[in-house]
């Protein structure tokens, strides 16, 4: 039975770890394994079908979608992590600030966590695009503004517990400054949960990012990012059916990568969660 | 009880007021952008000011936010910049079309996560289960606004099934109002259900274990009685809570598939908003659709009260 257990759990980490590393690569290395360049127009080849020498065909303005969907992984993983890193360190000073601190403190600041957390997510990220402006570095901020509330939830959660600990009280029975317990002791013994959040956390930016930008307020055109593209070939969806499919397919195996890839390590941090 | 009511609608008007707070602030953050959207990026620096003035967006903040909440409270969502149309009767003309397409969706999510969560918990561990629970995966990986988009390359303009794109109420034409509202239900509803597969599932598996249950079999009862009469209720009763917030989860994020299938909704009125920068419409917007996700979860919360003195008794 546990090594069924242990295996299943083992199973998730590997296919969500393999989809992950597999776009991360891609990502990473995008002008070495693009075929061409995602902005190079060929009028002679507009709306071409998937062929030998473009493998997912090319978009309205003779541009390879492969290369397009390629490059675009990376405007999806820079804000899928820099988004969760915003989230990450925000909501952990302010989770674990509350936790430490208590009192009103602890009141004032997750009640307003609370509040950011009951906005519903894309209406939030395109009320902050409408302030902040349009641009993938402001995507990245505005859905790590949304990120907040639920790392510091967690945070404070963890923080709480660890508090409780006797190397904490002995830090502060020898004199330490708030600042260095909260940096030096509790920090990094909440870590681990976080960054479990975190692979969650990346699964959704992907997912809020091509949203925003399937509706225009992210990455702008000719810049290629899943959602745009997606938004673009719906205008073509009658003899060009391939401008929709790959970005989207892009965008569903990177969230089941990410998802799965969540959910193993949630389950071999905490193997109570699993049902 | 009447205790707990009280202080939950103290912490609802509370949220209320911070979260209109959030929303006014972050929206008129930008100076003079909305003047600008407005008169064009060629007007003279005092048209734009004039436009300033007429508008009140050259006070402070605070008295621009506490101006717009008097009004607000008094039922006036002050006046488009773009067209000088009030805003609030656009706002009620709006909310049925998207209450219609939240509550079709959440039709959808159920009918698909009640039989399918229950199958699964029956057959735990075993080759359906597997099978059901991978296809929530693979369901809560997909994006509503993509599937949107499948939904149409197959029923619109393969099997010419469904109109693309459209709006006629209820009350003029039932059927076509039906058609319409299909595809946008489904891709919001088939996405829901990824979320309350797994929860109908993780309920019904506890109930099924429970000693009761054991004993129904023991007695004698069949899968379908131990299932139907003596589990679904009790497997219903967590499983409810989970379903009545996604209602409002559903209905915040209407956004991109009002856009999709160009219904005059709340949703799309947020974009309409966004794109002219007309603040009165993006606000009125935004602030509808925080207050109606907000009286679910508070009808959620003096639900679970009601039905689960447990739940309150640390208050």
């Amino acid at each position: 039975m546990t090594l069924d257990i242990n295996w299943r759990r083992w199973r998730l980490v590997a296919f969500g770890g393999f989809i992950v590393s597999a776009i991360l690569f891609v990502a990473i290395f995008a002008n070495v394994v693009a075929p061409y360049s995602p902005y190079d127009l060929d009028v002679a080849n507009m709306l071409a079908p998937p062929s030998g020498a473009h493998l997912l065909g090319t978009d309205e303005l003779g541009r390879d979608v492969l290369s397009r969907v390629i490059y675009a992984a990376r405007i999806s993983m820079m804000v899928a992590v820099l988004a969760s890193m915003v989230g990450l360190i925000f909501g952990t000073i302010i989770g674990s600030v509350a936790a430490y601190f208590g009192g009103w403190v602890d009141m004032v600041l997750m009640r307003f966590m609370e509040v950011l957390f009951s906005f519903p997510a894309i209406l939030l990220a395109v009320v902050l695009m409408a302030a902040l402006g349009t641009s993938v570095v402001n995507s990245m901020i505005a859905i790590g503004i949304i990120f907040i509330p639920g790392f510091a939830r967690l945070a404070r959660a963890a923080a709480i517990d660890v508090l409780r600990k006797q190397y904490v009280e002995s830090a502060r029975a020898v004199g330490m400054s708030n600042t260095r317990i909260l940096v030096r002791e509790i920090l990094p013994n909440i870590f681990a949960p976080l960054l479990v959040e975190a692979a969650v956390a990346f699964s959704y930016a992907v997912l809020l990012e091509s949203a925003l930008s399937f509706l225009g307020l992210g990455a702008q055109p000719p810049e290629p990012s899943w959602g745009n593209m997606l938004n673009v070939g719906r205008g073509f969806m009658a003899n060009a059916a391939w401008l929709s499919l790959a970005p989207g397919m892009a965008i569903f195996l990177t969230v089941l990568g990410f998802n799965t890839l969540g959910d193993g390590l949630r389950d071999a941090f905490d193997p109570h969660l699993r049902d | 009880m009447l205790k707990v009511i009280f202080w939950r609608l103290i912490a609802f008007a509370f949220t209320l007021l911070v979260a209109s707070a959030i929303l006014f602030v972050t929206i008129n953050v930008v100076p003079g952008s909305a003047a600008k959207a407005a008169l064009g990026i060629d007007a003279t620096p005092q048209a734009l000011a004039r436009f300033n003035a007429q508008n009140g967006l050259d006070q402070p903040l605070i008295i621009q936010y506490t101006a717009w909440l008097g009004q607000v409270l008094q039922g006036d969502f002050g006046h488009s910049f773009q067209n000088s149309v009030a805003v609030g009767p656009e706002v009620l003309r709006r909310i049925p079309v998207t209450l219609e397409l939240a509550v079709l969706a959440f039709i959808v999510a159920n009918l698909i996560a009640i039989p399918l969560g229950t199958l699964a918990a029956m057959r735990h561990q075993r080759g359906l289960d597997r099978g059901v629970t991978g296809f929530a995966t693979i369901l809560g990986a997909v994006p509503n606004f993509w599937l949107a988009t499948l939904l149409v390359m197959v029923f619109t303009l393969k099997w010419r099934l469904l109109p693309a794109s459209g709006f006629t109420p209820f009350s003029e034409d039932p059927i076509m109002n039906l058609k319409q509202m299909i595809m946008p239900a489904l891709s919001l509803g088939i996405i829901s259900s990824a979320l309350l597969i797994r929860i109908m599932r993780a309920s019904m598996i506890e109930v099924l274990s429970a000693d009761y249950v054991r004993t129904a079999y023991a007695k004698g009862a069949s899968e379908k009685i131990a299932v139907l009469r003596h589990s679904m209720r009790n497997a219903l009763t967590p499983y409810v809570n989970v379903a009545a917030v996604e209602f409002g989860f559903l209905f915040g994020s209407v956004v991109i598939i009002e856009d999709i299938f160009l219904l005059p909704g709340i949703g799309s009125f947020v974009l309409v908003g966004i794109i002219n920068r007309d603040y009165p419409v993006l606000l009125a917007a935004a602030l509808t659709i925080t207050v109606v996700v907000l009286i679910v979860n508070l009808i959620v919360d003096l639900l679970v009260s009601m039905l689960d003195p447990r739940s309150t008794a640390k208050h």
